[in-house]
């Protein structure tokens, strides 16, 4: 027979550590927007002189994340100016935790779907983000790749409908033609609000550059300075978008296939439009590959930049900004990646395989990429042509090599050990 | 007290048989069960399974009550005055429990093998109706176009929404791009690991029209979950009208007005 | 129990027992690097039980993300903070693999094997220590290469390894194709090669011992079922385990030389070319269950062996059918070496390889079931007594009948075209390996506690352990039966999105609250076990009137076992014999009793 005390003791024995488990058990804090660090530390405005002075001291940063807060909300509660031209009801939908509202419909449509990769302020910067080839998007500058508009203006809301309905080929976006039209049209509706969001961020930042004496270094926090001058500017591209689409001529109706891409090869390989200087003599994207995107082009100047501080006889302020900025670069930046220029022969084509995004790919260029836009260099028909040349490419060589694929051998990397990050990894497709 | 603590635990080993049984019987009631069957063989595969549980479930309910049985009744608190019984053992019931359930297990093995050979390795002889090729996170479709052929310039690329004719054989070339995927058809009782490097011959025939899910079954990296599929049986008209919309569409030069709500594919 | 004096150690090994004070090497010698099996068990004991908490909490992250996906989950939430704690996908992926790495390499093969095998064999033969004591310290210190790497594995960029514990290449050899990919896969496979390194050093010193140190009169046929459990595992480990040696360094010449054993060429990973190519994914399948399958009868084999052992102590009656008991487990290991590809029948190879595996993996079935029918036999007729030990013993026999039985639905082929990957397969290995060997393992560590600590567990705690265990565990198992029986996948994120599944969230739910509850109740167990180390009440030679020959032994047992050579005259599990009225069993080592083999006679 045991003691009532032995009892007591063992069950204290037992209380203790259950009590220590149950604390450590408090909820994580909602989630929150994450400043844009790199723009604030160095403006990519101020294109070839980032230095100390341009960064933005620790007040102006909480003024910027205040201003953003009171007019965008928050990644739980979205606030949603008119002058946005978004819909309050689709951010709801798509904002939030994932959770589900009394009518049954799932809320937190981003969170469950696109915040692992493009973070939870549509940075690009999302848990995973880091170990995919190519990195997911960044839409805080505004740029779009795959859209029907010109070069310089942004997609339509179709735009990125397809986009989401596709995914993009070769990359690691997936299709979500499987979500309903309404899902799919809410989420769209928050990239737009992420997008318009950190652009009128970066604005706001870059303002701090053109203020007088008299602001005493900080930004008008009225309506109209905010609203007028930075945010309608802004939403006002995003409005005008589907008046710059990009006008397509007729394929010509009696068109000998075999003579256009007879053409078209001439026109890849001549020198008004000169595909070859970067996809290559036999398309195999093997031409010259040192460029960069823009998203990564940033960070190459700065890390440029930091490397002369490091070498060169720079002042305390210039080292101690290089040190502050080493660590933006480690917890706010992916490493940088040079971008191949397609291998056409894979038939894989990021922005839709249509004869009409080809058309599109090559009149406006990629907006973001150094495809440049054949616009006004090469006529609408000629465009035509290299689309039909470049639509036979995949299927010259049909055969054997590896798997079914009807393409010839390519660029090689270190097989195995390919996405080391201090190496620019080879992005094959 | 003592047989009474042994009455408990008695009763709690009879829980098991009893809660055990009563979840199987419960489970089909809450739709906790087979899905739907909507393909020509999925039966078979549904009764082997009956089969088994049928088997197994007896099996269980005598051995988990017997266990019970002689908890409760040779309870040491209620054989005071007794001594256990001394026996090594029984020749004739190591002999009757050794053939028995030998006989039973050899006679299932063959019984299902017609089963699996009519799934697994009586291919229809037909060309690929569709290839599908698995991918890191999507199943990338391609339709063998108008000239009957796979890999010429007319096939049909399309993502994640299979189509297929009802009532018809249909031969899946399975292909992987990347890592392990599986090819999993819940409904049409389906299941092939895509490989890579390897072209895998699915065979199956739909007998419903209507919507269900292709899942991925093999872990393929951090969107293992993600790669969800539709697959969607039509009449053959139907099937061969879709197809020719979405290679219209592949084919598109021009802009395709959007009908409100309705979105555009690839 | 008449008390009975313990007496002093010998010396015979030329050092005192006792600790020298002040002696940095002594102590290191007899407590850190000693050579005593006894210690050596204990110190794989001690480790695996910590691992065994490090397993159960990645299971409650993983069940926390297949009740409520995409939520704040608790203490790993803070790693997600800026998403407001929700996982990212990959962390899934890294969970579920390290939850299973954890808990088949570093917890129950060594728990079984290394703390059990340790402890029990040179006890239970009647030897003074293994054949190799060198060689036995050294397969303890080959774990911690592997705790280290494993745990190091955790904190290097991209995480721990997420292939799954099964690694399939091409995933877990691309870098590219997961983030688990990168070091984290690495220092798995280091991991792996050492905990393999320490197995197979064990089992050569399991097997010697077994065959050459038997105290006199112990004929392969007296020898305890542990023994003769613990003899075959060492076997199967020493012919299955070269093989996933050799296919982990393959893997890790793979990832470092990119040598392309398991990827075909022409493969495109993560948008990258994956290497020159030439080699075959099924390569690794099959050298992977080859080792695998044996793996799992590894991993029940010594439990079941003990389970008898505890089986015939508490009801008090000889075991039913020895011979073929020990024919079985011999059989289960033979045929554990032909039905690897039953694992492997949705893989793409050869179809008919399909027909073969399925008939051999069937009648594997047999020999389980002849064990099962036994330990029944066993029960039948006894004087049960309700010991905390005897309970988990029951349970086991009671529990691996359903995991056995559920076995028979994957074995047949064209209903594992449906299950296969799905929580079908989840409940059976949950319920051989958990509900069978974890509750084998508590059973064994209630049971032979008072030999190893010399005091007793408390039994009242221990009951409240093994009641809440019992009902936490069917809980969160026995539905994942019916879960399978929908097509529910494995190792999913997030499975409702999917219509097919869309509505078993609250049935997912209840099964994470019961394995929180399940993690819970072993504090109790954690409680009782360090408590009764200092506080138990202090045990003599033979707390549960056994009879092995362990139970002669001091309590515990000084250097060196026992107080004088034992004499083995008798087989295990001579208990309630007629003819013997001042207690009822008589020990192994009890000489020939002339009333006893009278009535013995007679009664045959």
């Amino acid at each position: 027979m045991f003691a009532m005390s032995n009892h007591l003791r063992l069950a204290c024995v037992v209380l203790v550590p259950a009590l220590l488990v149950a604390g450590g058990c408090a909820p994580t804090p909602p989630a929150s927007f994450r400043l844009n660090m790199v723009e604030a530390t160095a403006p990519s405005a101020e294109k070839d002189s980032v230095s100390a002075e341009l960064a933005l001291t620790p007040v102006q940063k909480r003024q910027v994340a205040t201003i953003l807060t009171a007019m965008f909300g928050t990644p739980d509660e979205p606030v949603c100016l008119p002058e946005t031209g978004l819909d309050p009801a689709k951010l709801r939908l798509a904002a939030g935790p994932v959770r589900s509202d009394i009518v049954g419909r799932k809320n937190g449509l981003y969170r469950e779907h696109c915040v692992h990769c493009h973070g939870i302020t549509g940075d690009g910067l999302g848990p995973t983000a880091a170990f995919l080839n190519p990195y997911p998007r960044d839409y805080r500058p505004g740029v779009f790749k795959f859209k029907s508009t010109e070069r310089s203006s942004k997609p339509t809301h179709a735009d990125l409908v397809r986009v989401l309905h596709n995914g993009v080929a070769g990359s690691s976006m997936p299709s979500f033609a499987l979500l309903s039209p309404g899902e799919v049209d809410a989420l769209v509706e928050y990239v737009k609000y992420l997008s318009i969001r950190g652009e009128t961020e970066i604005a706001l930042m870059q303002y701090f550059f053109e203020l007088d004496d008299e602001d005493e270094g900080k930004l008008k926090e009225t309506r109209e300075f905010l609203v007028g001058e930075i945010l309608e500017p802004i939403a006002g591209k995003w409005a005008s978008a589907a008046e710059e689409l990009i006008e397509v001529p007729e394929m010509p109706a009696e068109i000998d296939l075999a003579a256009s891409i007879a053409k078209g090869r001439e026109l890849f390989h001549g020198d008004k439009a000169n595909c070859v200087k970067c996809h290559g003599v036999t398309a195999l994207g093997d031409g010259q590959a040192n460029d960069y995107d823009d998203w990564n082009k940033n960070i190459v100047k700065i890390e440029t930049k930091l490397a002369a501080v490091a070498t060169g006889d720079a002042d305390v302020e210039e080292r101690r900004w290089a040190a502050a900025f080493h660590e933006v670069l480690d917890g706010d930046a992916l490493k940088p990646r040079t971008i191949p220029p397609r291998n056409l022969r894979h038939g894989i084509y990021r922005g839709g395989r249509r004869p009409l995004d080809l058309y599109y790919r090559i009149h406006a260029g990629i907006n973001g990429a150094p495809m440049p836009a054949a616009k006004g260099t090469v006529a609408p028909e000629d465009i035509w042509h290299i689309v039909n040349y470049i639509r036979s490419l995949p299927y010259d060589f049909d055969g054997e090599l590896g798997a079914d694929r009807a393409v010839a051998a390519q660029p090689s990397t270190v097989g195995g050990l390919v996405a080391s990050k201090a190496t620019p990894a080879s992005e094959e497709n | 007290m003592k047989r009474l603590s042994g009455m408990f635990w008695a009763l709690l080993f009879l829980a098991v048989p009893v809660l055990g049984v009563a979840t199987f019987a419960v489970a089909p009631s809450i739709n906790v069960w087979l899905p739907s069957d909507v393909s020509a063989h999925g039966h078979e595969i549904d009764s082997l399974f009956y089969f088994i549980l049928a088997l197994t479930g007896v099996v269980f309910v005598a051995t988990e009550v017997l266990l019970f049985w002689f908890m409760w009744k040779y309870d040491a608190a209620a054989r005071q005055g007794e001594k256990a019984i001394y026996i090594h053992g029984s020749h004739t019931l190591e002999v009757v429990w050794t053939i028995i359930p030998a006989a039973t297990l050899l006679f299932l093995a063959i019984y299902q093998m017609n089963a699996w050979a009519n799934v697994k390795m009586r291919r229809p002889d037909m060309p690929p109706t569709v290839e599908v090729v698995a991918r890191q996170f999507e199943w990338r479709l391609r339709y063998p176009g108008r000239d009957g052929l796979l890999g010429t310039p007319d096939d049909l690329h399309l993502v994640n929404d299979l189509h297929l004719p009802v009532d018809e054989d249909v031969l899946v070339q399975l292909k992987s791009m990347d890592v392990l995927h599986s090819f999993f058809l819940p409904n049409l009782r389906i299941k092939q690991d895509a490989v890579p490097g390897m072209k895998i011959p699915v065979w199956f025939k739909g007998t419903e029209t209507g919507s269900w899910d292709i899942v991925c079954a093999e872990l393929c990296g951090w969107g293992h979950y993600k790669m969800k599929g539709r697959i969607t049986f039509v009449t053959r008209p139907e099937f061969d009208a879709w197809l020719a919309r979405k290679t219209a569409e592949q084919d598109a030069t021009q802009p395709i007005a959007e009908a409100s709500g309705e979105i555009v594919a690839n | 129990m008449s008390t009975v004096t313990v007496p002093t150690t010998t010396t015979e090994h030329g050092h005192a027992a006792a600790k020298k004070s002040g002696s940095v090497a002594t102590f290191l010698s007899t407590y850190v690097f000693s050579k005593d099996h006894k210690v050596i068990g204990l110190q794989f004991l001690f480790s695996t039980l910590l691992w065994f908490l490090i397993g159960g909490l990645l299971a409650l992250a993983v069940r926390w993300q297949v009740a409520w996906p995409w939520s704040d989950v608790p203490v790993v939430g803070k790693l997600f903070a800026q998403e407001g704690g929700q996982m990212a996908p990959e962390f899934y992926t890294m969970l579920f693999t390290m939850h299973a790495t954890v808990m088949i390499f570093l917890v129950i093969i060594p728990i079984l094997a290394g703390a059990f095998g340790n402890f029990l064999i040179p006890l239970m033969i009647g030897a003074d220590d293994m054949a190799f004591p060198t060689l036995n310290m050294l397969s303890y210190w080959f774990m911690w290469p592997a705790f280290i790497a494993f745990g190091a594995s955790f904190f290097v960029e991209g995480g721990a390894a997420a292939g799954g514990w099964t690694s399939y290449p091409p995933l877990s050899t691309n870098v590219a194709s997961s983030p688990g990919s990168g070091w984290g896969q690495t220092l798995w496979l280091i991991g792996l090669t050492f905990v393999g390194v320490s197995s197979m050093l064990g089992s050569v010193n399991y097997m010697t011992t077994i065959i050459l140190m038997r105290a006199p009169g112990m004929t392969m046929f007296r020898l305890p079922m542990t023994i003769w459990a613990m003899f075959i595992t060492a076997v199967l480990q020493a012919f299955a385990l070269p093989v996933l040696t050799a296919a982990g360094f393959m893997q890790l010449a793979a990832r470092m030389f990119a040598t392309g054993f398991f990827s075909p060429e022409g493969n495109i990973v993560n948008n990258a070319v994956a290497g020159p190519g030439g080699g075959q994914p099924l390569l690794w399948q099959h050298l992977f269950w080859f080792y695998s399958h044996p793996a799992v009868y590894i991993m029940i084999l010594p439990a079941m062996g003990m389970v008898s052992d505890i089986l015939t102590c508490f009801a008090r009656k000889p075991l039913f059918g020895y011979r073929p008991m020990v024919y079985s487990i011999a059989g289960i290991a033979g045929l554990g070496f032909i039905v690897w590809g039953h694992h492997m029948f949705m893989s793409g190879m050869n179809p008919a390889l399909g027909i073969t595996f399925m008939v051999s993996t069937m009648m594997i079935a047999l020999p389980s079931a002849v064990k099962t029918f036994n330990w029944l036999g066993t029960v039948w007729g006894g004087k049960i007594q309700f010991t905390t030990a005897m309970l988990f013993a029951l349970s086991f026999v009671s529990m691996f009948i359903i995991g056995g039985l559920s076995g028979i639905f994957m074995a047949a082929t064209p209903v594992d075209i449906f299950i296969h990957d799905t929580y079908f397969i989840v409940a059976h290995f949950h319920y051989v390996l958990f509900a069978g060997t974890a509750m084998g393992v508590w059973a064994a560590i209630y049971f032979w506690y008072p030999k190893m600590f010399g005091r007793t567990m408390n039994e009242f705690w221990g009951k409240v352990h093994f009641f809440l265990t019992f009902l936490f565990l069917n809980g969160t198992f026995f539905t994942m039966h019916i879960l399978g029986a929908v097509g529910f996948p494995r190792r999913l994120a997030d499975a409702y999105h999917y219509e097919t599944f869309h509505h078993l969230q609250p049935m997912n739910a209840f099964m994470t609250y019961c394995a929180i509850g399940m993690v819970a109740t072993q504090i109790i167990f954690a409680a009782n076990f360090f408590w009764s180390m200092f506080f138990g009440p202090v045990a003599d030679r033979n707390p549960w009137n056994a009879n092995g020959l362990e139970w002669t032994a001091p309590s515990p047992p000084g250097h060196g076992n026992f107080d004088y050579q034992p004499v083995v005259y008798r087989g295990p599990y001579e208990y309630s014999v007629p003819g013997v009225d001042d207690k009822d069993h008589l020990m192994q080592t009890d000489p020939p009793n002339a009333a006893a083999a009278a009535a013995a006679a007679a009664s045959h």
